[in-house]
């Protein structure tokens, strides 16, 4: 053997070992990987399950919803309108039903007297409007898609009368900044900011499909807007309240968001 | 050898917890109508309708809480995501992750590597064509997801935009497909990770890597060679 082929073999014999080492090291490594990854994995899948996620989020989550909010009233346009592709169908009867009582709310004529529709709060001449009376004011009517919170659309044709005529006819003063509409589904309401309240297309519905509501669908009034998902636009309408902050709404208040903007 | 940039192995991390978050909160709110049709109508392409996903897959636990974790972590999706692609950008990693001359030809020499019908796996730079691919894909599924879930947010504000995409209702098919190419990309790209380079793991967690340990240095198929080659160790005399 030549000097310079033991240092050869020499330099091979270390490498080897170097290698071998970095393998052994790497293999250990390896398995803490997988072994701190898989706990790791199982502990998220088990914490993701059908949980609503940590408690310490909550603020997070609500932080989130106001930002979400701020920015989605800066992308609200009045001259945003709602208009269903043309091909859509009516939903006619497959409409849903919805409401929060045990039974289909129907407003007892003989123990509460006629329905009256009361418009108050912040402005100049409350009144109080009759079917009769709402029919009597400029009519709209409209073809609009519904927006639910739960992920379908149905389209309907609604008519009635824009809140926006409304409003001009009490006198709404300026410090009003939110509208409360409350029914006598038990204590269902929700409240909106006015610029949705008064977009064209909001509209204080009698009317689906060019026949008066029926009971499933909110008679005798509601309010109606594709600017609000579903759960926003109060059925069952017995008082429009102009006021001067928010006060919450019956989903609202149990965690669905306030705005709920389309 | 660093193989991965801090803000790549950042970004990556980040990633997976959003997506993760993202995909299982969509679920949940999918399982409210867990259907494309709109009502009264029936919809041509999607032949589960009405069958809600397993409760075990999402997360939220009801509908409200469901789209509170959504409307929030799709901040961290949209920030996290424009973070990455502008770094790539600007730092130069997209040239290891755009289609290159020969993309579908080199991708047929790795599939056939895989189903064994080629005995050396290709050569490759930092990744294979395949990989190249799905790295390529996913970005653009992940803007998909975005655009689309605007729409559906905001179909009267957006409408031009949801008008676009066919409508509403397309616009929520689009969403839950920019979902699953997003899911299934994840998945297959988890099984590579574990069944042909788990020594990639460490180069995502703290950027090292060993080339001699690259598959294409191990000649690794999933499940085969999977381990070093101790003959590469071996003095080559």
């Amino acid at each position: 053997m030549t000097p310079r082929l033991m240092s050869d073999d020499r330099r091979a014999v270390r490498r080897t070992e170097a290698l071998g080492h970095a393998a052994e090291r790497l293999g250990v490594d390896r398995r803490r990987f997988l072994l701190a990854g898989g706990g790791a994995l199982a502990a998220a899948v088990l914490a993701a399950c059908d949980s609503q996620g940590p408690r310490s989020a909550k603020s997070l989550l609500m932080l989130a919803e106001r930002k979400n909010e701020t920015l989605e009233r800066a992308l609200f346009r009045h001259g945003s309108i709602d208009v269903p592709p043309a091909g859509a169908k009516l939903a006619g009867a497959r409409f849903p039903s919805y409401f929060v009582s045990h039974s289909v709310p129907v407003w007892d004529t003989a123990a509460r007297g006629e329905w009256r529709l009361e418009v108050g709060g912040m402005v100049r001449t409350p009144i109080k409007l009759s079917l009769a009376d709402l029919a009597a004011l400029p009519r709209t009517g409209y073809r609009l898609d519904h927006y639910c919170v739960e992920g379908w659309n149905a389209v309907a044709l609604r008519t009635g009368v824009r809140l926006a005529d409304i409003a001009r006819l009490v006198g709404v003063q300026p410090g009003a900044r939110y509208v409360d509409f409350r029914s006598f589904d038990s204590d269902y309401h929700e409240s909106w900011d006015i610029e949705s309240a008064m977009h064209p297309q909001t509209l204080v519905v009698y009317a689906q499909d060019g026949h008066y509501l029926n009971a499933a669908w909110g008679a005798p009034a509601r309010i109606y807007s594709p600017v609000k998902l579903g759960y926003k636009n109060t059925k069952y309408l017995t008082k429009i309240l102009f006021l001067p902050a928010r006060t919450g709404g019956y989903w609202s208040d149990r965690g669905y968001e306030w705005y709920g903007g389309v | 050898m660093t193989r991965h940039h801090p803000v790549v192995r950042i970004t990556h991390w980040v990633n997976a917890v959003a997506l993760t978050i993202m995909v299982g909160s969509g679920l949940r709110i999918f399982n409210a109508y867990p259907a494309f049709a709109r009502k009264g109508e029936s919809f041509c392409c999607y032949p589960f309708e009405h069958t809600p996903i397993p409760a075990k897959l999402t997360f939220g636990g009801w509908l409200a809480g469901a789209r509170n974790w959504h409307f929030a972590m799709m901040w961290v999706l949209v920030v996290n995501g424009f973070v990455y692609l502008s770094f790539i950008y600007l730092h130069g990693e997209w040239r290891d992750l755009v289609p290159r001359r020969g993309i579908v030809r080199d991708s047929v020499e790795m599939i056939k590597f895989y189903l064994i019908l080629r005995r050396d796996h290709p050569r490759q730079g930092k990744h294979n064509a395949l990989q190249r691919t799905a790295y390529f894909v996913m970005p653009l599924a992940g803007i998909m997801a975005v655009v689309t879930g605007l729409a559906i947010w905001k179909p009267v504000e957006l409408a031009p935009l949801t008008g676009l995409l066919g409508g509403y209702v397309w616009a929520r098919y689009w969403h839950f497909w920019a979902m699953l190419i997003l899911v299934a990309l994840t998945l297959v790209h988890v099984f590579m990770v574990f069944t042909v380079d788990p020594y990639s793991i460490p180069s995502m967690i703290t950027g090292g890597y060993r080339d001699d340990l690259s598959p294409e240095a191990r000649n690794a198929r999933p499940f085969v060679h999977l381990l070093p080659r101790h003959h590469d160790a071996a003095p080559d005399v």
